[in-house]
């Protein structure tokens, strides 16, 4: 066992100072061995076999208690837990917990930098190396398990509240209905009395949220307030499994009125999120996917500005098994469906979602040949506008002029020249509701439903 | 870890107290101001064992309320670093777990679990052994060592580790025979 064959083994820091520790050793016994020239030769060979034994020994000792507490992995932490009272400055300090670093127990020198993750922890902040370092673990172990992460919005996505004091008259019954259904464990409408609010849960989603869980990592992440936010998840998820401290709040979002994935624990490539704003996303269009908004309380349609009457009022409510939720569930089986395939080439850590949900939307609207007419101004630049967009983004071709080629024509006016040319010659003649209708549900609608 | 200290404080005491219990509501309202506070010093004062002296009385200027000087005896509890306790785990995630030793919180982070231990999801979070033979969840009994400490006015915090040798879990209450 000699040194040589020992030393490629450990890549560690403490193998440099091992070796400085032999040339030392080394250095202090050859000048050791001087003063004996003067005993005779069989002396100084006894005693240098000796000590050459000794150095063997000791070396092999020293071999063994490094690698019995040998650590795979090259680190500077190796050194710190080595040797902790000795170098202290050498801990990389990755995170900060009420001001003390979580590797060597120091007090946090305050440099600002390092984000805050109030929501696993109040106190607890972590450098962006350490993120990174723990995104990527993330990232194995959920491969491994073959999940993706999934980010929920709450409000209009998953469920819809209203304050007490907005509740209309001819939404009293609910309140009714909330009392007398209190003990009822599947109940959707919940009062809120520390609040003063009322819930309504979306159709379908506690079915949504344990058929996504084996697929998907979930976390909620809402624009709404921290006590609000943990109340909500504590109505979808009472035993705590699938949001155990992953519920975002507006305090921890790094900046105003933009959410981002930043604060999340999880790499970019698997994230998909639902939310029902496209705004507040504005760095991660590319992994959204937007919902329709679920809008129950009269309180919630004029917010929003619309004049109709409410799912509540109308003693309605969307459909359990054909409605959004239930949509989006099959859209996110087939995107976990397509990332894991195993038909794919590509390596499962090169593989990203987003590219799997553009291939996914390109589908729904394939094969058609859209033309406006009337849905825009002519003298703005068509490329740029939404509903061209969005229709791109779907799959389908967009053009200004008609010709033979086109399949449909939008429009929010039969009496347009385009439209009576699509009415001629038999090619669809739809209202721009179809273009956001196949948006949200994934599909292509039938064009009978939305005539113009 | 646990001392039993001689501590002195100065109580002051309204006079509708005044009378022939006077001295047992002095130490009524020691008691109840001084256990379950916690100082940097001192650290939690765990209770009060008995009352050594109270001192005279002394009336304050222009108010009614008289200071007694009180010395008495207490155990404290306080965590060193460098400390080897035995604490139960409170909530496992993926930074790492909490663990409670009596009235002071300690964090164990990921980084200072050893690498062998991985953490898994699910209905119980834990942290894992690759043969399953070692496992860290909820109300898993640890042993740990203290790597650093934060005194607050009403609490007190500390960074652990399970990395060295004898250290981790000594009971797990999740276990098969």
């Amino acid at each position: 066992m000699s040194l040589a064959a020992e030393s490629p083994l450990q890549s560690s820091s403490s193998s440099d100072d091992f070796a400085a520790f032999l040339d030392a050793e080394l250095d202090a016994d050859s000048s050791n061995s001087s003063p004996n020239d003067e005993t005779n030769d069989d002396e100084e060979i006894d005693l240098k076999e000796e000590r050459i034994k000794r150095h063997k020994v000791e070396m092999s000792e020293t071999i063994e208690v490094i690698e019995s507490s040998k650590i795979a992995d090259v680190n500077k932490e190796k050194s710190v837990l080595s040797s902790e009272s000795t170098k202290p400055n050498l801990c990389p300090h990755p995170g900060f917990i009420k001001g003390l670093c979580l590797i060597c127990g120091q007090m946090e020198e305050d440099d600002g930098s390092g984000v805050a993750l109030s929501y696993i922890h109040k106190d607890l902040k972590l450098g962006s190396h350490e993120m990174n370092r723990l995104r990527g673990a993330d990232l194995r172990n959920l491969l491994r398990e073959k999940k993706l992460i999934l980010v929920l919005d709450l409000d209009h996505t998953l469920l819809n509240s209203t304050r007490l004091a907005d509740v209309t008259t001819d939404e009293d019954h609910l309140l009714k209905q909330a009392d007398l259904l209190q003990d009822d464990p599947n109940r959707s409408l919940f009062k809120l009395g520390s609040m003063h609010m009322l819930t309504k849960l979306r159709p379908f989603v506690r079915t949504f949220l344990k058929e996504a869980s084996p697929m998907f990592e979930m976390y909620v992440y809402t624009m709404a307030e921290r006590c609000y936010a943990l109340e909500m998840a504590r109505l979808l998820d009472p035993s705590n499994i699938y949001f155990n401290s992953k519920v975002i709040s507006q305090s921890d979002c790094t900046q105003r009125h933009q959410k981002g994935l930043d604060v999340v624990l999880g790499a970019e490539s698997v994230v998909v999120i639902l939310d029902d704003t496209e705004l507040v996303w504005q760095k991660h269009k590319d992994n959204l996917i937007v919902m329709e908004r679920y809008h129950y309380f009269a309180s919630s349609c004029h917010q929003f500005g619309f004049n109709v009457k409410s799912l509540s009022q109308c003693k309605k409510d969307e459909s359990d098994t054909e409605g959004a939720l239930a949509n989006v569930l099959n859209v996110l089986r087939r995107v976990h469906q397509m990332f894991f395939d195993p038909a794919l080439d590509t390596d499962l850590s090169s593989r990203d979602v987003r590219e799997m949900l553009k291939k996914v939307r390109q589908d729904v609207l394939h094969g058609c040949k859209i033309a406006f007419s009337r849905v825009f101004p002519s003298t703005v630049r068509a490329a740029d506008q939404h509903i061209w967009r969005i229709a791109e983004q779907l799959g389908a071709l967009c053009t200004t002029d008609v010709d033979s080629s086109v399949t449909h024509v939008v429009s929010t006016d039969t009496g347009t020249a385009k439209a009576r040319w699509a009415v001629q010659n038999e090619k669809f003649l739809v209202n721009p509701r179809w273009v956001e209708a196949a948006n949200y549900f994934w599909c292509r609608q039938k064009e009978d439903d939305y005539v113009v | 870890m646990f001392f039993h200290i001689s501590m002195e404080k100065n109580m002051q005491l309204h006079p509708r107290h005044f009378g022939p219990h006077l001295r047992d509501k002095l130490v009524a309202k020691l008691m109840k101001d001084v256990e379950g506070t916690c100082s940097g010093r001192h650290g939690f004062v765990v209770a009060i064992t008995g009352v050594d002296d109270i001192g005279k009385g002394l009336m304050r200027e222009g108010t009614g309320f008289v200071t007694f000087p009180v010395r008495y005896q207490c155990v404290v509890f306080r965590p060193f670093k460098g400390e080897i306790l035995e604490a139960v785990v409170t909530m496992v995630n993926k930074m790492g777990f909490f663990a409670e030793a009596g009235p002071v919180q300690i964090f164990v982070s990921n980084h200072l679990i050893p690498d062998d231990m991985e953490f898994q999801t699910g209905d119980v979070p834990n942290y894992t052994t690759s043969d399953r033979s070692v496992r860290i969840q909820k109300d898993s009994e640890v042993r740990l060592k203290i790597i650093g400490t934060r005194v607050d006015a009403t609490e007190i915090f500390c960074i652990g580790t399970i990395k060295d040798d004898f250290l981790g879990v000594i009971n797990d209450p999740g276990a098969a025979a």
